[in-house]
């Protein structure tokens, strides 16, 4: 061959060239990233899973959960509204002015400006930071993922194909742990029409003792198990469960700010 | 026959076939340079300058910054960090923790959490000197004062903000509130504890 040489050094650079980019610069960029601190508060995120939690990770893992379920909330854009607070003194100049004002969908420099016109009439208004995108419309989230929501988890479960929904931000959305049971257990008792398989070498079918043990599960009226029985979870599913319940990607960062709905005047 | 046979092959010539110089049709350069141009709208809309921290739908850090919440309660709030960290933290620790032999720790101390904040607007205002307890430990420390150095809003925002972290739950202080003391005591020398509990809360 001619120019073997040559074309060894082309390709070796080529691929080089890619590594830096794509396994080098992520690794400078966030390897050593750290616990973060939640916005206009104390508190650090994310928080260290429990023991349980940790190892949820694996069964899910284990079970295949992302195949089906992503972790990764997605953000379209983000809006401003104001909010008004007080009227102050000129209560009618005040709430005249703010009916005549658009005052949710802005930019930050239009709700600039809408608040300069409400303190300039006396009263007291608020911006607050509202992220838009359709993950967020169907209620799967409140901001988009972000690297710090991933900290702790080993492998990152991120997924990439939606047939059921996206479980970043599940454990805020449905903390009830009978009810992560009883879905693991039986999806259809708690999800009309849901698609998934059910997960039910997670628990254990046991004969019902003198009463019921404290773990069992507490079905709807239509799904109870077979008369004088009972479904009592595994560790395993106990563990899934605790990772489910887990998964809180709800706190306001510095890279992902919002303002949460807990102010609320 | 053997002249017929040499007619259907292409001319022998020495050595391999080379191409000649020929120049490359302009309009390659044309489309290079647009893809380019387009490459490098996509790169500002969508790259935030490698920044970590910079995520779509933000573009960049500036727009980042401009879009953290910072009105109202929130606004106060992180003023009331930011100072805290450069200016009380050094002794005080960020985690409010306090420090051995340098300052008390302010997370459940009692003169944080009083029900009022007379006694303890003073303390950053005038600066506090001697012998005092803080959740039954002694202390015998100068602080020096900061009246002088920080604004009555930085003050409002450093004491609401020591008043509501790190589990402490008292109430927040106005800048109004801060004006009020500070025309009381402003020019006092450093105060003593035994001063500040024979003013009430």
């Amino acid at each position: 061959m001619k120019n073997g040489f040559s074309v060894f050094m082309a390709a070796f650079i080529a691929l080089g060239l890619s590594w830096c980019g794509f396994v080098l610069g992520p690794v400078e960029q966030l390897g050593t990233a750290k616990q973060t601190s939640v916005l206009n508060s104390s508190d650090t995120y994310p928080v260290q899973r429990s023991g349980d939690a940790t190892l949820g990770l694996q069964v899910y893992r284990a079970s295949g959960c992302a195949a089906c379920h992503t972790e990764q909330v997605r953000q379209d854009g983000v809006v401003c509204e104001v909010v008004l607070i007080n009227t102050g003194k000129n209560a009618a100049v005040v709430s005249n002015l703010v009916s005549t004002l658009k005052l949710d969908g802005l930019t930050k420099d239009e709700a600039d400006a809408v608040s300069d016109k409400i303190t300039t009439a006396g009263g007291k208004a608020e911006i607050r930071i509202v992220p838009v995108g359709t993950d967020i419309a169907r209620g799967w989230g409140v901001r988009r993922s972000v690297a710090a929501d991933f900290l702790y988890d080993y492998p990152v479960q991120a997924g990439s194909l939606r047939a059921g929904p996206d479980l970043a931000n599940v454990g805020a959305r449905l903390p009830d742990l009978n009810w992560q049971l009883v879905h693991l257990y039986a999806p259809a008792a708690v999800v009309k029409n849901s698609a998934m398989p059910p997960f039910r070498f997670l628990f254990e079918l046991r004969k019902l003792g003198d009463a019921p043990l404290p773990d069992a599960l507490q079905f709807p009226k239509e799904f109870l198990p077979p008369a004088g029985f009972e479904v009592v979870p595994t560790p395993e599913a106990k563990q899934l469960a605790a990772y489910l319940l887990s998964l809180r990607a709800d706190a306001p960062l510095y890279e992902a700010p919002f303002t949460p709905v807990t102010t609320k005047p | 026959m053997n002249d017929e046979a040499k007619s259907n092959c292409p001319a022998r010539t020495d050595g391999e076939p080379t191409a000649t110089r020929a120049a490359v049709p302009m309009v390659i350069f044309v489309v290079m340079l647009l893809l380019l141009f387009l490459g490098a709208v996509y790169f500002d809309h969508h790259s935030g300058w490698f920044d970590a921290k910079v995520y779509s739908p933000y573009v960049s850090a500036e727009q980042l910054e401009l879009y953290q919440p910072k009105s109202g309660a929130a606004a106060a709030a992180a003023q009331g960090r930011k100072v805290y960290e450069t200016v009380c933290g050094i002794c005080h620790g960020v985690d409010g923790m306090g420090k051995p032999n340098q300052a008390p720790p302010l997370a459940g101390s009692e003169w944080v959490n009083g029900a009022g904040f007379h006694r303890l607007a003073q303390i950053p205002l005038l600066g506090l000197n001697g012998s005092f307890q803080v959740e039954g430990r002694d202390w015998n420390l100068n602080m020096a004062p900061m009246g002088a150095a920080l604004s009555d809003a930085d003050l409002a925002a450093v004491i609401t903000y020591i008043r509501t972290s790190w589990g402490n739950k008292a109430g927040a202080v106005s800048a109004d509130d801060v004006k009020a003391v500070r025309a009381v005591v402003g020019g006092h020398p450093a105060i003593s504890a035994a001063q500040l509990n024979s003013i009430p809360e």
